[in-house]
């Protein structure tokens, strides 16, 4: 079990003709990701998620809050004695063309931390060679065809299945997997999620989904939740299907309208919401994060700021002033 | 979608000229590659009807980036076209012109977008430079009127104009950069313009605002308009009509309603069961088994999709099935071509 508590980061950056200035990535999120669980955070390029996952994955530090693994808060440890805790979390890179290294073999890319894993917990060298056979298997690969192989005789979805092999080295309990197939052919797509959700099941990993598109977050389990990010903030939260379903924050219902509908099968949602204007850089914090974009903003939205707070519905939360359910998502021609 | 009708009450004064057609015939394009040339695109015919948006839909390998380039008669070596013609109304077979009048024609005729735009800019020059550039190149007389319309253009796309025309390239980010190549596509007031992955970067609200514009000056300027994607939804809802290609072929084409609501073709159908969806049942989507054909895979004879079909039979190991067109649809399938005879002959019983 990993929990977050008032996870908040802050950029600075230096020089443009702005000079410095900060940009706060995240504003005091909370999360939890359960052994076996399936969580994605759902946002826009700047929404902060891919730097949560780097955090949670111990690729990148916080400024403040509390990141507790397995009940050990990571504050109350060194730089060093961290490394373990972190070691159970390992993180699955949106490119697969760059995430191997080109002039490794599979087999010696599977190999060195097969042989670390190995003296770790006292089993054989041996041991190496036939784990790398049994991962490449469990993440549907022939390892008598991948092991001899360079990363660039491998297909995208290979190499992204030998990279999720490679995560696995470690016996993980959380796989963070940021984009993982936006980089892959769409018609294997959903051969990738289907295997993270399988890896769930067989080895009780837990799968954290960072992507900017909701649809593929229902495919790593139907017993997922859901956050939506957005400038750093979480503003809607609860189980997939639900936040999919009956989204009640104008920002969720912005991204579920912006999915194309697929004329000929879908029509579109009766109450789709297109967003005022486009995302800028640079906006000052004022009132609500999204006001300024929101179709349904008052004076309220401008000047206070909404936080995340339970609706009626136990299962969701949202941070919203003027929270309504609103049709936004295709509708099936045949339904 | 509002926007269709908005773009109607802001037309220019003058009446803009009718769309151009473009008609691609037996197109062939090959690559030089150690097992010899092989094709990247055979046998192509697709017809652009003028005033259309056509989206080309295909993955990694399946030539529809080749058959793109092939428009501007831009095909660079190793690759080559070997046969066939791309004829574009009021400039003729594209296939045809050199030099000059092929440079004359990218940008003011067909204008283009490449893959990763993003990466296409020059690093060294600000925007604005590269605007006026461009129209010095093409002879264009008034650049403050060119600069007006490029402005013009960002700020329909979001972007504040003099600001973006006075950076350089990595002053911006990956999704302004993106669409600064459409807008230096779109600005010299091409009548054929050809998106290859206009909105591939892009976050889902970019992309939706982006294909939004496109639409929008599509229908304004009267434009014959070309989208080449992988992402079936990038297209499903700006696109006419759309064209599915795999390994170099253009397996199936028609109204986009039609191919996506009644899929004739094996691959189609499975395309779009594999496009993760909001709604419907978890259970039925699936990956298509195997992976796309490269040049080196693709079978020298048969049909090109028959490793990964579920309805192959003996003569897709043999014959190459032809492209049928019927209603307006094109269909290429052995499968597909049964699947038709079988309900006619049981309509006239």
């Amino acid at each position: 079990m990993i929990t977050g508590t008032g996870i908040t980061k802050t950029f600075k950056q230096r020089g443009g003709v702005l000079g410095a200035r900060e940009v706060p990535a995240l504003r005091g999120v909370d999360f939890a990701i359960a052994k076996g669980g399936a969580v994605s955070f759902i946002g826009e390029s700047g929404s902060g998620k891919t730097t949560l996952g780097r955090i949670i994955a111990g690729l990148e530090s916080h400024d403040a809050g509390e990141i507790v693994i397995d009940g050990v808060p990571m504050s109350s440890l060194s730089h060093r004695r961290r490394q373990p805790y972190f070691r159970r979390i390992q993180l699955i890179h949106q490119d697969p063309y760059s995430a191997l290294n080109p002039t490794r073999t599979i087999h010696q890319t599977l190999e060195a931390p097969l042989r670390l894993r190995a003296r770790q917990t006292g089993r054989p060298r041996s041991w190496a060679d036939q784990r790398a056979e049994e991962l490449l298997a469990m993440v549907g690969i022939d390892p008598g065809y991948v092991l001899p192989r360079y990363p660039h005789q491998l297909s995208g979805g290979m190499r992204q299945r030998v990279v999720i092999a490679r995560a696995l080295t470690m016996d993980p309990e959380v796989l963070v997997a940021d984009e993982a197939v936006s980089m892959i052919d769409v018609s294997l797509r959903l051969g990738i999620l289907a295997l993270l959700k399988d890896l769930r099941e067989r080895l009780d990993v837990g799968v954290l989904f960072i992507t900017h598109d909701i649809a593929t977050a229902r495919y790593i389990g139907d017993d997922g939740e859901l956050y939506v990010l957005y400038r750093g903030q979480v503003v809607e939260r609860g189980a997939t299907e639900k936040i999919i379903a009956d989204p009640v924050h104008p920002y969720t219902q912005s991204l579920l309208s912006a999915i194309p509908v697929l004329h000929g099968l879908e029509r579109p949602g009766a109450e789709r919401v297109v967003p005022r204007e486009m995302q800028r850089e640079g906006e000052p914090d004022a009132g609500c994060l999204f006001a300024r974009r929101c179709p349904f903003g008052t004076e309220r939205c401008a000047n206070e700021m909404p936080v995340l707070e339970r609706g009626p519905d136990a299962e969701q939360e949202y941070a919203c002033f003027h929270p309504r359910r609103r049709s936004v998502i295709p509708v099936g021609v045949g339904e | 979608m509002t926007a269709h009708t908005a773009a109607h009450d802001t037309a220019a004064p003058e009446t803009p000229a009718a769309a151009p057609g473009v008609r691609i015939r037996d197109l062939t394009v090959v690559y030089k590659t150690p097992a010899g040339e092989l094709p990247a695109v055979r046998g192509v015919d697709l017809t652009l009807a003028p005033g259309t948006i056509t989206g080309v839909v295909g993955e990694s390998g399946s030539g529809k980036s080749t058959l793109a380039l092939s428009l501007l008669n831009a095909v660079q070596p190793p690759g080559r076209i070997a046969a066939g013609s791309v004829e574009i109304d009021g400039l003729g077979d594209v296939l045809t012109l050199r030099g000059e009048d092929l440079r004359r024609a990218r940008g003011r005729q067909v204008g283009y977008v490449f893959q990763a735009a993003q990466n296409s800019l020059n690093p060294l020059k600000t925007i604005g430079k590269q605007l006026l550039d461009l129209g010095r190149s093409h002879d264009v007389d008034d650049l403050r009127a060119l600069v007006r319309d490029a402005k013009d253009l960002l700020a329909r796309m979001g972007m504040d104009g003099a600001r973006v025309l006075d950076s350089y390239q990595h002053e911006l980010s990956g999704g302004m950069r993106q669409r600064v190549g459409i807008m230096l596509a779109l600005v010299l007031n091409a009548k054929v313009v050809v998106l290859d992955e206009p909105t591939t970067a892009l976050d889902m609200i970019t992309q939706a605002t982006i294909l939004r514009i496109i639409r929008e000056v599509h229908e304004e300027r009267a434009l014959t308009t070309l989208v080449i994607t992988h992402d079936v939804g990038a297209v499903a809802e700006v696109a006419d009509s759309l064209a599915v290609m795999y390994g170099g072929r253009v397996v199936e084409h028609g109204p986009v309603t039609e191919v996506l609501g009644d899929a004739r073709h094996p691959y189609t159908q499975g395309l779009i069961r594999a496009i993760p969806r909001l709604t419907g049942d978890l259970s039925l989507a699936r990956a298509l088994p195997g992976r796309p054909p490269t040049l080196g895979t693709l079978p020298g004879r048969g049909c090109v999709f028959r490793e990964r079909c579920e309805r192959r039979m003996e003569v897709c190991e043999t014959d190459e099935p032809m492209a049928v067109n019927r209603d307006g649809r094109t269909v290429a399938c052995h499968a597909a071509d049964r699947h038709l005879s079988l309900v006619k002959r049981k309509e006239f019983v």
